[in-house]
């Protein structure tokens, strides 16, 4: 595959590269996993994008979306990913975030990532779409199931956090 | 704290160590780099051994073609039989790893994607591994008949046939079982959490 991408994919990348940047934050603790990752899901896109066709009810994001999640969780990478660790640098950045946005103590925060980050894959999945503030509609499209079926899990899911939160 | 709590904060920007933004130029040093990904290594490893058995297939032809001598003939021939069903071999493995390769569709239709094609690999690697086991018998039997000095008597030919035939039989099952354990070990831990990812997104509630 040629290596000179074209500008429309370029500026699509550089609009969305926070996005892809939340997906790798919530799959991988290490960063360099984290990097790993970032850069696989990069390649997917740009290897996608020839065949991506813009549809008027379709959004752009949905479509990174599903790419930077199926990358995520089949984690079909070389690299073996380490054991589920919370780095320093991480713990510092997560227990900084609340002291300006919320009301919650730092440590209130910090269990809520290690809760998010003991959940399964397809778990984590449902918790990512739903903090990106994703319509269930659009949830369904992505994960391909149906809208009742995201209701219910996601449900579940906030379920399984409460009772890791109750019993840490 | 709930998720709801998080929401409000969650897209402020990552760790300090990790850039907002990338520049256009590092995009095209990331797109520049090969792709750690297994199903990508293995197409690359597939079109290297694919081309391989290209060169080898006119080089076995010549071989069968122009040898003077019968059994370098016969040697040829057999090579040539193996390169063409090695080619077929790699082209289906490239065609089904091209289509597992696509990341594009739901999460669902992905993951089905995956283990699906995944079995058709391992089943197809099964069948060949043991399609070629009565080939190489073929082979040890006309090298057993054509390296010899003395002529090749019916009687020979029989015995001959017959000691390989036992002998493709005797090792067709440890064959069968190591091929099993092999590609268990190369590939079940993928395929048993992928199956296990569909089996979770497919689990429909009864709350």
């Amino acid at each position: 595959m040629s290596t000179a991408p074209s500008a429309d994919f370029l500026a699509a990348l550089h609009d969305y590269q926070p996005l892809v940047r939340r997906v790798c934050r919530l799959y991988c603790q290490d960063a360099d996993d984290r990097q790993d990752l970032f850069q696989e899901i990069v390649l997917q896109l740009w290897r996608a994008w020839p065949r991506y066709v813009p549809q008027p009810d379709a959004k752009l994001s949905t479509w990174l979306y599903r790419i930077a999640l199926n990358v995520a969780i089949s984690n079909l990478r070389q690299r073996t990913r380490r054991p589920a660790s919370v780095s320093v640098e991480d713990e510092a950045w997560h227990l900084a975030q609340p002291t300006e946005a919320s009301a919650y103590e730092p440590e209130e925060t910090a269990a809520l990532y290690r809760a998010i980050d003991r959940l399964s894959d397809v778990d984590k999945a449902f918790v990512l779409l739903y903090l990106e503030d994703r319509p269930y509609e659009e949830m369904a499209d992505i994960l391909g199931i149906t809208q009742n079926n995201v209701r219910v899990k996601m449900h579940r899911v906030q379920e399984k956090l409460r009772r890791q939160l109750v019993h840490k | 704290m709930e998720l709801d709590d998080l929401r409000r904060h969650w897209r402020q920007p990552g760790p300090a160590s990790e850039p907002a933004t990338l520049s256009t130029a590092e995009l095209r040093r990331v797109l520049a780099r090969q792709s750690d990904d297994v199903l990508a290594k293995l197409r690359r490893n597939a079109k290297v051994e694919m081309a391989i058995n290209y060169a080898l297939l006119p080089l076995s032809l010549g071989m069968a073609w122009l040898a003077p001598v019968l059994w370098v003939r016969l040697w040829g021939g057999l090579l040539a039989l193996i390169a063409l069903v090695c080619i077929f071999y790699f082209h289906r493995k490239l065609g089904l790893l091209r289509h597992m390769s696509d990341p594009a569709g739901d999460l669902r239709a992905y993951l089905l994607r995956l283990t699906t094609g995944l079995r058709a690999l391992i089943r197809f690697y099964y069948r060949l591994t043991l399609a070629m086991l009565p080939l190489t018998c073929l082979l040890m039997g006309v090298m057993a008949l054509t390296t010899t000095t003395k002529a090749a008597t019916p009687t020979k030919i029989w015995v001959i046939g017959a000691v390989l035939a036992v002998l493709c039989a005797v090792i067709y099952l440890p064959t069968a079982h190591t091929t099993k354990r092999y590609l268990h070990w190369l590939y079940g831990q993928h395929l048993d959490r992928l199956e296990a990812q569909l089996r979770e997104l497919d689990d429909v509630p009864t709350a």
